[in-house]
């Protein structure tokens, strides 16, 4: 085994951190203060090749490994703790790929090249305002006549929907509809690049809100309807009634990258946390010197790292399904290495967050400290963007234990 | 048109942390890049590459893993071609050796028009080395460029100095030092880095270049700290005041200040 980054690794690593020094670090309080990313910043990210990192080439990406893409989300977490940033190239990262794993030819061709130009938004649609956890029980539904779709229904809580429509060329989603039939099922579900805006003209039948959320406010999070919202059958993702399985790789390999975001501001605070507590002094002595503060640094810390690997094992995985096709692995061997990561990345984020405040004192408590910024953002993921914690932990329970176990 | 480009292996001086009970500092600790001037040098070097298709050549000296990696930090920027002066300890050489060094590698693979390096290394700073070269080499020199022209066989390097701006105009071949001023150095792309690790590095031993190599021996390195005196002179009144001031320029000569 060997844990090491390769040479290449660690370069990519030190030119992200220098962009995100450059680029990212002065300005990501004001774009969570002002909840808007400025579209300079999302051109320089694409102009860096920083979207779109393991597409092909062909389709102007960088055709770099999820190994790459995950060090550079987790660079530009350390930057942005807010994680706005970060879940802008996450998403336009994890989500193009599996556009690329299924998409057709005429889609990838169309709308990769945009995405990774930083000229257009891909994210994913799955929830809707009854449910986000339970995708066979969906109910948007989309049907066929003649070579286009006809699509009426609702999504909720979707990131960037704003940027879809406000991005010059526009953009969308790998966005989940029931096909056929409306009954609960996971083979009634077909998955579609559902497009708000394309050529810089919005699309018929779409009709977005945006929402005020408490963080990470830089992304947009907003719902759209779709009522008889018409989309070419060139647009489907993969084969009619296989959307579930489809959506369900997307989430694997996006769950990565938020479990990298997570980690990224992590190591932003306990970073914070440690100039803190070595230059204030309490009862004559650096507060950093209490056993009952350093103790605790050191659970936290083996926290971080725990989850940290949990992450990387993951991102080595998907390289070695996607990229190797090694045939030692298939697709579901990522289940539960990319659960443990979503699991644990969010819920360490949130327990150091809160430790790193407790330790600022009343000074955390103002807006002016900033760290509550890393903790709002990181806990929209416990409180389950991208795959609630309580659905990770039934992935990992179904597969050690069995089954059956679960079953009453 | 062929341009070489020395650059150096520098202490991440922005990363740079002190042992604050001997004020020494953790060089183990501190991450090695390529200086910020020399980056600057490298990124004027490639806009020339860019619009002129010029060749450029990027050097260092030393022989660790660090070193092969900055020349492949230029690559990735840009440079077409990489040799390093394989050299141990390459940081105990004196400045008048690395000119020697550079100024006979300069004669080997040249010729070269132009040779743009930093004003100085981000850590040692001598600022020395271009002038050393252009003694060597019998070449002008344009130092402390902040804004560097290039008009087919032109060349204009604006250098602000304390006194006043000035500008400077000079034909090559020549050498031009450039400030961390100039330009902000581009940042390789993912791309650019998985190119990089395919070119070639080109090795010459001090022998290859015919210096024989003298080491100087760095006895301490300590930070610069400012003692606070905190003598006050104080005055009420201005017999006191006129007291006051005797004293005051009395401590200043003592002091070596005036």
């Amino acid at each position: 085994m060997d844990f090491e980054f390769t040479e290449d690794e660690i370069r990519f690593r030190d030119a992200v951190s220098e962009f995100c020094k450059k680029y990212i670090e002065p300005i990501w309080v004001e774009v969570d203060e002002k909840n808007v990313i400025p579209y300079e910043l999302i051109k320089r990210m694409a102009d860096q090749g920083l979207l779109c990192i393991p597409i092909s080439e062909e389709y102007g990406g960088m055709g770099g490994t999820y190994l790459m893409t995950t060090i550079a989300v987790e660079e530009i977490a350390y930057h942005d703790p807010a994680v706005a940033i970060a879940v802008y190239a996450l998403l336009n990262n994890g989500w193009p790929l599996a556009l690329e794993l299924y998409g057709t030819e005429e889609a990838k061709s169309e709308i990769l090249p945009k995405v990774a130009a930083g000229e257009a938004f891909f994210g994913i649609a799955s929830t809707e305002p009854h449910g986000g956890s339970d995708v066979a029980g969906i109910k948007t539904f989309a049907e066929k006549k003649g070579d286009v779709w006809i699509f009426n229904g609702e999504k909720a809580f979707i990131s960037g929907v704003r940027e879809s429509v406000e991005l010059p060329w526009g953009g969308g989603w790998f966005l989940v509809a029931k096909t056929g039939s409306r009954e609960w099922g996971h083979k009634n579900i077909t998955a579609f690049a559902l497009l708000a805006k394309k050529d810089g003209k919005r699309k018929e039948g779409f009709k977005e809100t945006i929402y005020e959320e408490i963080g990470r406010g830089g992304l947009s999070t907003g719902g759209f309807i779709l009522e008889n919202y018409e989309l070419e059958d060139k647009y489907r993702i993969g084969d009619v009634g296989k959307g579930f399985y489809h959506v369900m790789e997307g989430f694997n390999l996006a769950r990565i990258l938020v479990a990298a975001a997570c980690i990224g501001a992590t190591k932003w605070a306990l970073d914070q946390a440690v100039e803190w507590l070595k230059n204030r002094r309490l009862f004559g002595r650096k507060v950093s010197s209490f056993q009952g503060i350093y103790f605790k640094f050191a659970e936290l810390y083996a926290d971080w790292e725990a989850a940290r690997w949990f992450v990387y094992r993951a991102a080595w995985l998907a390289d070695k399904i996607y990229l190797e096709k090694d045939p030692k692995y298939n697709i579901k061997d990522l289940n539960v290495p990319v659960a443990l990561a979503k699991m644990r990345a969010p819920e360490t984020a949130a327990n150091v967050f809160e430790e790193v405040m407790k330790w600022f004192g009343a000074y955390a408590y103002t807006k002016e400290c900033n760290v509550y910024r890393g903790w709002l953002g990181t806990f929209s993921y416990v409180i389950g963007a991208e795959g609630a914690q309580n659905i990770m932990r039934i992935i990992i329970a179904r597969d050690i234990m069995g089954k059956e176990a679960l079953k009453e | 048109m062929k341009i070489l480009v020395p650059i150096k292996l520098t202490y991440d001086v922005s990363q740079l942390k002190f042992d604050t009970s001997t004020n020494t500092p953790l060089l183990d600790a501190c991450p090695k890049v390529i200086g910020d001037a020399d980056k600057c040098a490298l990124e004027e070097a490639i806009r020339l590459k860019e619009k002129y298709s010029a060749e450029v050549a990027a050097v260092t000296i030393g022989d660790t893993q660090e070193h092969y990696r900055i020349i492949k930090d230029a690559y990735a920027m840009g440079a077409t071609a990489g040799y390093v002066i394989k050299i141990s300890n390459s940081e105990e050489l004196s400045v008048n050796i690395v000119a020697e060094l550079l100024a006979s590698l300069y004669q080997k693979t040249g010729p070269y028009d132009l040779i743009i390096l930093g004003s100085g290394s981000s850590d040692t700073h001598s600022s020395f080395l271009g002038a050393l070269l252009s003694a060597k080499l019998g070449l002008p020199i344009i130092t402390g460029v902040d804004k560097l022209t290039v008009e087919d066989d032109k060349v204009q390097g604006v250098s602000t100095m304390e006194d006043g701006t000035y500008t400077f105009n000079g034909e090559p071949p020549l050498i031009i030092t450039v400030t961390s001023e100039a330009n902000e150095p581009r940042i390789p792309t993912l791309r650019d880095i998985l190119r990089s690790k395919r070119m070639p590095i080109n090795e010459f031993s001090s022998e290859d270049l015919g210096v024989e190599i003298s080491k100087i021996e760095i006895t301490d390195v300590k930070r610069y700290v400012v003692e606070r005196k905190r003598i006050k002179f104080e005055a009420d009144d201005e017999e006191k005041m006129k007291e006051a001031v005797e004293k005051l320029i009395e401590s200043l000569k003592k002091e070596g200040v005036i």
